[in-house]
Formats: C-alpha cells, sequence, structure tokens
C-alpha cells in the first residue's frame, strides 16, 4: 500500500495541486462577489491560503510516505551535488577509502584467523594437552603415561597422541622427505575427519611390529601417486622399508599445529604412520607425544583438566616422580591462534583509529562545506523545508559518500590483503583462509555505514540549525563562525591529533623494538651460511657407529671444496625451534636446589660445527676429531649454563654424569664453553644447554635427524649443488632437505616483529598525514574566513608578527592539547603492546618524547602555511569594505 | 509551523469529522462551513486544513472522491467511512468530558 503510494508519487501530487487550484479558485470568486477587483482577488486569496510549497510538504508528510520518496530524492539529489562538486566528493571518497580499506583488509585477516571455525567437526570440542610444570609449561608426554590416560580418563570422546616423524619417501627418481606423523588411533576421530579412502589406525596398529602402514594425504596420493585409486593395500617405500598405504586423507585435513619438530598449522603434513608402544611400559623418562582430545559432549576443558590431573597423581604413586608437573588442558582454538590473537587485535585498534582521524577530517571538512551551503540550506528551510527534513537529507549524502568510500576501501582491501598474506610471517596460522568475502563485504557495509553516521551527524545538525533570515541576510558575504560551530572543529582538530599521537607512540614502541631485535647480537654470524638437513635412516644406519661414520665421511669431503671454509654438523640450528631437553643429570660434588632437578638442552655438535655458525668459543676449546669413542667423554656447555650450575667457580673442567652409580668412564668434562643462542629473537634469555661430541653421541638424538651448515666465503647459495652431490656421492638414496641460507631461518624469524612494526608504522604515518590535512584544513578555513578582520586588525595598528601569534597560537594551542591528551591515553594503551615488543618498556620515555615532538612539529608546520597566508590580508581591502 | 495554534491540538480533526457527518464536501466548503457555523469566530488556516486532511484520510477515518460540484468543477469531496463514524463518537465524547472539566475547574477557582 504505501510502495504504491511511492510510486503513484506523481498523481497524488498532481491531485493535490488541483485541490489547491480549487480552493484558490473558489476563494478568488468569493473574494470577486464581496466586490474586489479582480486582481486584488486573487492575491488576497493566495495570501490566504498561505504558502503552497508549505502545504504541500506537509501533506506529503501526512501522507507518512514519504521517507522512502525522499531517500530517492535525496540520493538523487546528493548525486548531483557531487557530481557537481567532484573534487570535494573525490577526497572524501578518497579519505574514506583508504580508512575503510585497512579496516577490512585488516579484518579480512581476522577473519580468517581468529573467527572462522576451525575445519574440523565440532572444534569447539577439540583440546590440547601438555604435560607441564613451572619450567616447561607446555610438554610433551611419555608414551605410557598418555596410554595411562587414554584407559582410565572418562572425559574424552576420543584421546589420541602424536609425534613428528618424518619420512623419505623412494621409489622413483631422487627420494623425497614427507612431512610426517606418527599418530596413535583415534587421531582423526579427534578432528572429525574420516578418510576419503580406507581407514584410520586401530588399536591393533599400535602393538610393536604391526606398525608398518601409512595414511596418505591427498597431496601426496597425487604428487606421488597419480590418485592411484587403487592404492589401498599397496606397498610403498618408506626409509627403505615396505609400508602398506590403509587409507587417503581428504583435501583439507589440516594440520592442528604442533610445538615438538613443530609444523605449523595448516596443509603442512604428507602422510601419517601408526604409533607403536615399543619399549618398556614401566620406563615413564622419555617425553615426546603431543596429545589431543574430543571431549565428551558438555565437558569443559577446566573438568577434563582436574581429571587428567588426578589420573596423575595415581600415575605418579604407581611410577615415582613428577613433582612440580601437572596437566595443562588447552582449547585447540586458543592454542592455535594464541599467539597471534593479541597482535590482529592492536592492528584492528590501530586500523580503527586511523578510520576515526578519517571520519574526523571528513567531518571537519562537511562542516566548511555546510557554512559554504548555509545560503542553500537557509533558502531551501525559508521554502518549507522541515528541520528534521534537511538533517536527513545531509545525512543522505553523507550516507552516500560513505558507501563510495566503503566501495573504494573494498577495491583497497581487495590489494591489501594480497599484500598482507604476502607480509605475513611464514608459520602465521590458517593463512589460506583469509579472503574477502561475504563476511568482510558486511562488516565493510557496517563500517562505511558508521562512518557515515560519525561524521555526518555532527555537521548535518549543525547546518540545519542555521536560522533562514540570518543566512539569507549573510549569503552576500562571509559571516564570522558562531561559536559552537568553531568550538566543534576545534574539538575535531584535538581528536585527530589525539588519535594520531596514540598511533604514533604505539608505532614508536613498535619501531623500538624491531631496532632492538635488529640489534641484538644473535648469538652467531647469519651470513654466508648454508644450511640443510639430512635423516639416516636407522634401517640403513642401525648402530650410532655407522651412522658418525657417514657424517665424518661427509664434514671431511665437504671441508676439502675449496668455496667451504667450515663445515660441521649437528642435532639442531639456531632459531628452528629444536627442543630435546634433558633432566635429572648428576654434576659432581653439587646437589641440585630442592624439588629442581639439573637441567638442559641437549645437543650434539662436530668439530667445525661452532665455526660454521659463528658461535663464538669464550672459554675452553671446541671439539676436535680426537674426541671420539675411545677418548674421556667431554662436553660443551653455553654460557648461561655455565652460570647457571657454577655460579662461583670456572666450569672448565667441571664432571657431569647421565649415569646413576657412574664409573670412571661415564664422567663427561666440559672441555668448552660458547656464547649464548637463544630460541626466538624475543626470548628473554638462553635455555642452559649442553653439547655432546658428535662421534661420542651414545644414542640415536633427534630421529636420526642432522643439520649441516657450511660456512663460505662469499655466496653460500652455490654451495647446495655441492652439498648434494656429497651427500649423493655417499648414500644415492638419502634425501637432503631443507635447504637454506642461515640468512633466511634468521628473517623468517624476525617476519614477527617486522609485520607487526610495517602496519603499525604504516597507519601511523597515515594517521599523521590525514591529522596534518585536518588541522591544516581547519586553521586555513578561520584564517579564511577572517581574513577580513586581520586586515582591519591590521589597519589598526597590529603588526604582522601580531596576526601570525593569533593564528598560530591558536593552532598550536589545540595541538599541544592534543598531544598531550593523546599522550596520556597512549601510556595507558601501550600496555597491551606488552607482550608483542621487545626490551622496550610500554613507557619508553625516548619513543613517547619523540612522538610528542614529531606530532607537535607536524602540527605547527600545519598552522604555520595559513598562519603566514594571514598576514597577507590587505587592510585597505578591509577598509573599504567597511 | 503553520500549526493552528489558536485550536486545542487535536479539535480541527473533530470539526473536520463532524462537519462531514452530515454530508460530503470539499477542502474549500469545510473550512467555509466552519467558520460560518462559528460566526468567523474559528478560522482555518488552508496551512492547517489540507495536512490535516490528508492525515485523517491516511488514517481511515475519512476517504476522498472527485466529483462535479453544482457549478460543474471537479473538486476533491471528502466523506466519512465507517471508522471515521466510530472516531467522531469517540471524539465528541471527549470533547465533552474535557470541555466539562475545564468548566467545573473555571466555575470552582
Amino acid at each position: 500500500m504505501r510502495f504504491s503510494s511511492l510510486l503513484r508519487r506523481g498523481r497524488a501530487d498532481e491531485e493535490l495541486d488541483k485541490e489547491l487550484r480549487f480552493h484558490l479558485d473558489q476563494q478568488t470568486e468569493e473574494n470577486l462577489a464581496a466586490g474586489m477587483p479582480l486582481s486584488e482577488a486573487r492575491f488576497a486569496a493566495m495570501r490566504r491560503l498561505g504558502g503552497v510549497p508549505q502545504i504541500q510538504e506537509e501533506c506529503r508528510d501526512m501522507r507518512r510516505m514519504n521517507y522512502a520518496h525522499d531517500l530517492v530524492q535525496d540520493l538523487r539529489y546528493a548525486a548531483r551535488t557531487f557530481v557537481k562538486e567532484r573534487g570535494f566528493a573525490a577526497l572524501v571518497a578518497l579519505t574514506l577509502g583508504l580508512g575503510i580499506g585497512a579496516n577490512s583488509a585488516i579484518f579480512s585477516v581476522i577473519d580468517g584467523v581468529l573467527l572462522k571455525k576451525l575445519p574440523y567437526r565440532q572444534p569447539d570440542r577439540i583440546v590440547r594437552v601438555f604435560f607441564s610444570s613451572h619450567t616447561y609449561p607446555k610438554f610433551p608426554l611419555n608414551p605410557f603415561d598418555f596410554r595411562d590416560f587414554r584407559t582410565r580418563s572418562r572425559s574424552f570422546q576420543a584421546l589420541a597422541a602424536f609425534t613428528r616423524s618424518d619420512v623419505q619417501l623412494s621409489g622413483s627418481g631422487e627420494p623425497v622427505r614427507l612431512s610426517a606423523f606418527r599418530v596413535t588411533a583415534g587421531y582423526f576421530e579427534v578432528l572429525g575427519v574420516t578418510p576419503a579412502l580406507g581407514r584410520e589406525f586401530d588399536h591393533n596398529d599400535e602393538v610393536p611390529g604391526n606398525g608398518n602402514l601409512v595414511i596418505l594425504s591427498d597431496r601426496t596420493w597425487r604428487t606421488e601417486f597419480g590418485a592411484a585409486p587403487d592404492i589401498i593395500g599397496r606397498k610403498i617405500t618408506l626409509d627403505s622399508q615396505p609400508v602398506t598405504v590403509v587409507g587417503v586423507m581428504p583435501t583439507g585435513t589440516e594440520h592442528p599445529g604442533n610445538s615438538y619438530h613443530a609444523l605449523p598449522y595448516g596443509n603442512s603434513v604428507d602422510a601419517w604412520r601408526p604409533f607403536t608402544f615399543d619399549g618398556n611400559p614401566s620406563d615413564r623418562g622419555s617425553h615426546f607425544l603431543e596429545v589431543i582430545g574430543r571431549l565428551k559432549p558438555g565437558l569443559t576443558w577446566g573438568q577434563a583438566q582436574a581429571e587428567l590431573n588426578t589420573l596423575l597423581r595415581e600415575i605418579a604413586r604407581e611410577h615415582g616422580g613428577y613433582d612440580g608437573w601437572h596437566m595443562l588442558v588447552v582449547e585447540l582454538y586458543r592454542e592455535i591462534v594464541g599467539p597471534n590473537e593479541r597482535l590482529l587485535l592492536v592492528l584492528l585498534g590501530a586500523v580503527g583509529l586511523v578510520l576515526m582521524i578519517a571520519c574526523a577530517n571528513v567531518a571537519n571538512l562537511l562542516m566548511a562545506r555546510a557554512t559554504a551551503r548555509q545560503r542553500e540550506i537557509a533558502v531551501r528551510s525559508a521554502l518549507g523545508a522541515r528541520q528534521s527534513r534537511l538533517v536527513r537529507q545531509m545525512l543522505t549524502e553523507s550516507l552516500l559518500i560513505a558507501l563510495v568510500g566503503g566501495a573504494l576501501g573494498l577495491v583497497f582491501a581487495a590489494g591489501g590483503v594480497k599484500a598482507l598474506v604476502s607480509l605475513l610471517p611464514a608459520d602465521f596460522p590458517r593463512v589460506d583462509s583469509i579472503h574477502v568475502n561475504a563476511t568482510v563485504l558486511g562488516f565493510t557495509l557496517l563500517v562505511a555505514l558508521a562512518a557515515g553516521f560519525a561524521f555526518g551527524l555532527v555537521p548535518a545538525l549543525e547546518a540545519a540549525r542555521a536560522y533562514p533570515q540570518q543566512g539569507l541576510r549573510e549569503g552576500a558575504r562571509g559571516s564570522t563562525d558562531t561559536g559552537l560551530h568553531l568550538r566543534l572543529r576545534s574539538v575535531l582538530v584535538v581528536a585527530e591529533v589525539s588519535l594520531a599521537s596514540i598511533l604514533l607512540a604505539g608505532a614508536g614502541l613498535m619501531l623500538r623494538s624491531f631496532v632492538n631485535v635488529l640489534r641484538m647480537d644473535p648469538g652467531f654470524r647469519p651470513e654466508h651460511v648454508l644450511t640443510a638437513d639430512l635423516t639416516l635412516p636407522s634401517t640403513e644406519y642401525k648402530t650410532p657407529a655407522a651412522a658418525r661414520a657417514f657424517e665424518d665421511s661427509l664434514i671431511t669431503n665437504l671441508a676439502s671444496v675449496p668455496a667451504v671454509k667450515h663445515a660441521g654438523m649437528g642435532t639442531d640450528l639456531p632459531w628452528t625451534g629444536y627442543d630435546e631437553n634433558a633432566g635429572g643429570f648428576t654434576i659432581q660434588g653439587k646437589n641440585p636446589p630442592p624439588g629442581e632437578d639439573f637441567h638442559g638442552r641437549y645437543h650434539a655438535a662436530t668439530p667445525d660445527y661452532f665455526r660454521a655458525l659463528g658461535i663464538p668459543l669464550e672459554q675452553g676449546r671446541f671439539f676436535t676429531k680426537a674426541d671420539n669413542q675411545g677418548a674421556p667423554q667431554v662436553m660443551i656447555i653455553n654460557s648461561t649454563m655455565a652460570r647457571l650450575y657454577w655460579p662461583h667457580r670456572d666450569a672448565l673442567g667441571a664432571r657431569i654424569t647421565f649415569s646413576d652409580t657412574p664409573k670412571e668412564k661415564d664422567w663427561m668434562t666440559v672441555v668448552g664453553i660458547v656464547g649464548d643462542v637463544k630460541d626466538t629473537p624475543a626470548s628473554r634469555g638462553a635455555e642452559p644447554a649442553f653439547w655432546w661430541p658428535a662421534l661420542q653421541v651414545p644414542f640415536v638424538m633427534n630421529n636420526g635427524v642432522m643439520s649441516v651448515a657450511i660456512r663460505s666465503d662469499s655466496d653460500a647459495s652455490q654451495l647446495a649443488n655441492v652439498l648434494r652431490r656429497e651427500v649423493h656421492r655417499l648414500d644415492p638414496a638419502l634425501a637432503v632437505y631443507d635447504i637454506r641460507l642461515l640468512d633466511q631461518i634468521t628473517d623468517a624469524n624476525l617476519a614477527s616483529a617486522r609485520f607487526a612494526f610495517f602496519l603499525v608504522g604504516l597507519f601511523a604515518a597515515l594517521a599523521v598525514g590525514l591529522a596534518a590535512v585536518g588541522t591544516y584544513g581547519v586553521i586555513a578555513y578561520s584564517v579564511g574566513r577572517r581574513n577580513h578582520e586581520f586586515g582591519l586588525r591590521m589597519a589598526l595598528g597590529a603588526s604582522r608578527w601580531d596576526v601570525v601569534r593569533l593564528v598560530f597560537g591558536r593552532g598550536v594551542t589545540l595541538a599541544a592539547i592534543g598531544v598531550a591528551l593523546g599522550l596520556l591515553a597512549g601510556l595507558g594503551l601501550a600496555r597491551v603492546l606488552r607482550s608483542l615488543i621487545y626490551d622496550v618498556s610500554p613507557a619508553d620515555p625516548l619513543t613517547f618524547g619523540s612522538v610528542a615532538l614529531l606530532v607537535f612539529s607536524v602540527a605547527a608546520l600545519a598552522c604555520y602555511l595559513p598562519a603566514r597566508r594571514a598576514t597577507e590580508a590587505d587592510p585597505m581591502t578591509a577598509l573599504r569594505a567597511e | 509551523m503553520s500549526k493552528p495554534s489558536d485550536l486545542i491540538q487535536g479539535t480541527l480533526d473533530l470539526l473536520i469529522l463532524k462537519t462531514l457527518s452530515l454530508e460530503p464536501k470539499h477542502g474549500w466548503a469545510i473550512a467555509k462551513r466552519i467558520e460560518q457555523v462559528s460566526n468567523e469566530a474559528l478560522q482555518i488556516t488552508q496551512g492547517a486544513l489540507y495536512p490535516a486532511l490528508h492525515r485523517l484520510e491516511h488514517q481511515g477515518w475519512i476517504r476522498a472522491r472527485w466529483r462535479t460540484t453544482e457549478t460543474g468543477r471537479e473538486a476533491k469531496f471528502y466523506e466519512l467511512t465507517r471508522a471515521g463514524r466510530v472516531q467522531l463518537e469517540k471524539e465528541l465524547a471527549e470533547w465533552e468530558r474535557l470541555s466539562n472539566a475545564v468548566g467545573l475547574v473555571i466555575r470552582m477557582v
């Protein structure tokens, strides 16, 4: 009914016209009958009738179908206005587009990483289970402990364990390294993913000897086996062993992420093999299983954690130990996004501030324009437009331009998301699910509308308050700003400057943190070093001695290559997440502090390993070839371990043993102390660590994975082929994988800090630019309006300096208030950055001081230009105009 | 805007409804009739009359029809609907109550 009336709008108006004309005619006739002359009769009738446009307008309002119609009309009017004022409209749309685009881009990342559900069935019921102590908050579990938990716990629908165990696939061509996990029965049940072909592992597969099975990822099945439909039951060669394929997982079987020999979340696993419970069930010392579980419906992670802790006490009673340890249950979602959530929210906050500044700028522009349009508004209101109607019309304009800005923003966001994704650190979770999608579209629309209201409402109300008479009268010459108007615009300037200061303070902290990370001594020299990994399959290299022999030959051969300066091998490389810990060793002549044990991160290294990586020797000596199987056992420790366990004396010559009843040959003597290398650049300190000589390592370490480091004089990337050639000369079936420059490893570790700094810095630069433009706009505008006044002042004897002081003083006062407020708020807000910045106090005086100076200078510059213009006011022109 | 400030809010509606209760009339005739009957005491400004007519029409109390007047001109005639008659009764009762109350107060105080 309303709709049809809207369509028949033209007719309704026509009818009203006709009706009013009839009225006029009747009145005229009556006047004629009363004896008035014709011309006067008509005029009197019209006077009697009152303003026809007002009546028409009111009748329309009475019909209450006006809103939709008004909207169409207002939109048309707004569109016409913007076409007429192309420059203004483009400026506003661009400002908003940038602001909204930045928000949409960051929101796309947040939507993909934080908001989208994990691609598992009922993902909120999946939890990670850790063994936890004060020193190791998230520690893996012992296999038999895990089995006890699985049998006894009532909290889980399924509880499974997994551990990284890469395999080498051979068959055709060069062997391929597959990222693989050993998983227990029910692993995929926990995730809620069923195999596309075949089956998942069952309890029978966990029995030692039954484990020669594999489940392939969809990608491996396609790339390595041509998506053969008859793959189930086929025997393939993994680590030189025949293994039967029992399943193929569907695409989108995302790895939930893990921390021990970490593989990032996502489509990163190539194969899964059954975990078999080898060894002695009463041996609970070795911890390497990561645990994941699906809670029973209605149970919380807290309840599960309480139950597991009760069970842990039981297990501890049965097997002893575990003082100071407890169980930790963490929601999978938390575990995956946890460290990145704060970064993303900080970024969203930063772009939110940018948008607010953009809105303040646009509001400023609109208010300046509203003053210029005062005459138009006055005329419209004199012609019968009601105040609410004017506000509505001006708001429509704001919303229209905001939507145009939003559309532009979407275009910017689409580009921005691509740039963001390429900037994201390599191990950032869920990067694949970051897209500009319907949710982002909705968000953009909402933000655009909210922005439209935010910057449109105040100017609209302001403009509509203008009195028609005043507007009509003053239309001819520029009026001075009304007090309220000026105050509002001043508030906007203060707000812009303070928001920009907050952002710049954040960016400053990030910058200092980033510089600190860059300037920090990593503890090794990353230039000109090529690294790679090798895994010696235990099937081929049955004894540690066989493996050592291979390593020794490889290192010797590599060292004889002319371009090679030093070649070494070790269990790991710096900053790659290595986390093998040994506890409970004995230090000769010492007792561990009560309730604790001696512990340290253990590694193995060949003689030139430290030289190849550039880790400095602080005391003693490096290993030599003489530190072999027959020689007395020696070890190298790091500086932290020396300080921690031998705080008051020289650690050189001190002795350690892992044996409970040591004979003389079981003692290892500290022969060298090397510099510290932290786990990651942002770690607070290094862990205590020690190295065995590779030739004396008593067991197969790190699943047989050894890292090679080759230092060259120049471009180390040239050495990749040399390394491959030398490895294959010794063992053609060995895959050389993860070939990287040490530079690349350090670079990847800085990616997170660089990402945060770059984005916050970018947003801060945008904010300062916008705030400068805004301040300039307001001051320049008020100078323009007061030009006449300045002319008069100068005519009456004020010097140029007085005028500059007048203009400059006002702008600088506003800027100072803005900076002060911004820095105060910044001090409060910087606390949320604490976990994101490195070695900088959130209240860093240098940062805050520089920000104050910088923002203030920019604002002062923005005021200076209009102030200079003010002195150019011509006293003569002003006087003549009076 | 141009509200009938000399008429109590809502009274104009009552007057229009009452005037239309006898026979359908066009806008000019309604205004004329009210002025005549009130001995020119009530002057209906057109700025108030037509919006009021449109409002009443929209509320469904009156309906409009184009008809030819005695002088042979096309005019928009308004007439009461059934709902309009009910509304008129209600407004009359309300008016009685209000004017009695006002009368009482004026006499008492």
